[in-house]
């Protein structure tokens, strides 16, 4: 099942039970919302395609004491920044904001519809947290966050994502999760270089292979999901144990995952180099899938892989 | 009240306003005298279905906001005295009104979007009337539309639009530079029940707010008015009158 219909199918249940919970369908459809429509259609709002209204409406729903999900492309979440800030950031009225297909998940739809740009505008706004949650149970635990502890969330999620996520638990605690572990604890391997990868969404299921590819080459590698994007995780502990820090994103490098992590370090004092790795500053205009452009734009594992045994040389 | 009453505070209003934006020579005075009567009808005149205790008003053109002030202060929603520190530092009233302020209902500045923020207000509270004041070159915002579709769809007759068409935009008039005419068939095509009325008349105002409101209604109004020199000249949007001679004229204008 799809990130977004285990949302939706997640909060139909909680909606059933409460009727201040309302799903905006901004001219998307899932099959999650079809159950939804049928037998909560109180609670269902198309408000067709017309983010800058449903952005506005959803924020005056919100200040009379509705619990809002606002459901639409996530190319089109710039589309109504300006409602997303004046209405809801601005005013501080909460909803959730579910943003289906980042990245180049819509590929090859081609660059109109494909935001590689939506963490760094989005993380600008005040008064907003940003998920990327990187399975169903991280999912989940984001439907119950959202009901139980309303405010302005910006949820991107992937039409597509590396199911071999789906065994782990879905905690939010911390913001950022080591997910695999470096093979070595041992102290007397001083000269070499202690690498963590960070990265989220998408791009961890080819993270992962790099973390696979650099183990068996000896280098002590772990790999972090950092899946809370706003407020920024990063803490002064968090790559105590490292030497070089590596992240790895489906966005351009201006603003965006990359320089989340940048700002994270420097505002925690952690001098330790820092390579980012992303999409070239460049609109794709080529036809091909999403794993097609990412294979072409310097994010393939092998070229992910190059970089990295580059930067720790 | 009768209409020389109501004349007399719109006049008064007028006046507060032209004193304390001139004081410091801050916001927008030229748009804020446009929708006075407009006010003054809804929050004084007994005859009227408006009841300011329990009836909400919005601005969509917030930067004309400030027109409110001197009413809430008269009806003790704040100090008077908030009055005298309109736009400085201490004072709650600020250019763009916003929901900090009390009697104010929504963070001001953007156009085109608190008529969306209002259908989220009047479909969650289908019992409460929500009236909304727009500026006539706020309708160029695209969201206005995309909200009227809604708003007619779910046929929220509980939010009256009231659009306060002074016919002026920054930088000139609006059917000179852009047209929004016709107007009226516009709305009606997508509310039905529209009327076009003299917003500085308070019979028409009266008779609009006391029987079947009609979801639309186009307020004629003069930019300025109530200062002769600033009447309908588009230029003193964004200017406010600062020579001894412009001030002491309008004073007496408003006196």
């Amino acid at each position: 099942m799809t990130q977004r219909d285990t949302f939706i199918e997640e909060l139909f249940k909680i909606a059933k039970d409460d009727k201040d919970v309302i799903m905006m369908s901004v001219d998307m459809g899932a099959s999650s919302l079809d159950q939804w429509r049928e037998e909560l259609p109180e609670q269902f709002l198309f408000t067709g395609i017309s983010e800058q209204h449903s952005i506005n409406l959803a924020a005056g729903l919100s200040a009379s004491g509705k619990k809002v999900y606002v459901y639409f492309m996530a190319a089109w979440s710039a589309r109504c920044f300006e409602q997303i800030r004046y209405s809801c950031a601005l005013p501080n009225n909460p909803i959730t904001i579910l943003s289906n297909g980042v990245g180049l998940g819509y590929a090859p739809a081609g660059p109109a519809h494909e935001p590689n740009e939506d963490i760094a505008y989005m993380r600008s706004l005040l008064n907003i947290e940003i998920h990327c949650p990187r399975n169903i149970p991280a999912t989940k635990e984001l439907v119950k966050l959202s009901y139980k502890e309303p405010k302005l969330r910006y949820i991107r999620l992937e039409r597509k994502y590396d199911t071999r996520f789906d065994l782990d638990a879905g905690s939010l605690h911390g913001g950022i999760e080591l997910l695999k572990p470096g093979l070595y604890n041992n102290k007397n391997r001083t000269n070499k270089p202690k690498v963590a990868l960070v990265s989220c969404g998408y791009m961890l299921g080819r993270s992962a292979d790099v973390w696979e590819r650099l183990q068996s080459d000896d280098v002590e590698t772990c790999l972090f999901d950092m899946y809370q994007i706003k407020p920024n995780p990063i803490n002064n502990n968090t790559f105590n144990d490292f030497t070089h820090i590596i992240s790895i994103e489906e966005q351009t490098l201006s603003g965006g995952f990359g320089s989340t992590v940048l700002e994270g370090m420097s505002d925690n004092s952690i001098n330790k180099p820092l390579l980012r790795i992303g999409l070239p500053e460049r609109y794709i205009f080529e036809n091909g899938d999403r794993d097609y452009h990412l294979d072409n734009n310097g994010l393939s594992v092998d070229s992910i892989y190059s970089k990295v045994e580059e930067f720790i040389k | 009240m009768n209409n020389k009453e109501l004349e007399k505070i719109a006049k008064s209003v007028r006046k507060t306003l032209f004193e304390i934006k001139t004081r410091d020579g801050i916001g927008h005075l030229h748009s804020s005298l446009s929708c006075v009567d407009i006010l003054v009808s809804l929050f004084y005149d007994d005859r009227t279905n408006f009841n300011h205790e329990k009836d909400i008003v919005l601005f969509g053109k917030a930067h004309g906001s400030p027109s409110i002030y001197p009413i809430l202060a008269d009806l003790e929603y704040f100090p008077k005295e908030e009055l005298d520190k309109y736009c400085r530092p201490g004072g709650i009233l600020r250019l763009h009104s916003d929901a900090s302020i009390p009697g104010c209902h929504f963070v001001g500045g953007s156009l085109g979007n608190g008529i969306g923020y209002a259908s989220g207000l009047a479909l969650a509270n289908r019992d409460k009337n929500y009236y909304i004041i727009m500026g006539d070159s706020e309708l160029y915002e695209g969201s206005v539309w995309e909200s009227l579709i809604f708003i007619s769809h779910h046929n929220l007759t509980n939010l009256k639009i009231i659009v306060d068409r002074n016919g002026l935009g920054t930088i000139g008039e609006t059917e000179k530079m852009l047209k929004l005419e016709p107007l009226e068939d516009k709305f009606k095509s997508f509310v039905g029940d529209v009327k076009t009325i003299n917003g500085h008349d308070f019979d028409a105002l009266r008779d609009i707010f006391s029987n079947d409101i009609p979801q639309a209604i186009i307020a004629d109004t003069i930019k300025g008015k109530g200062v002769s020199y600033m009447e309908g000249k588009w230029k003193y949007h964004v200017v406010i009158p600062s020579s001894e001679e412009d001030i002491k004229t309008g004073l007496e204008e408003l006196s």
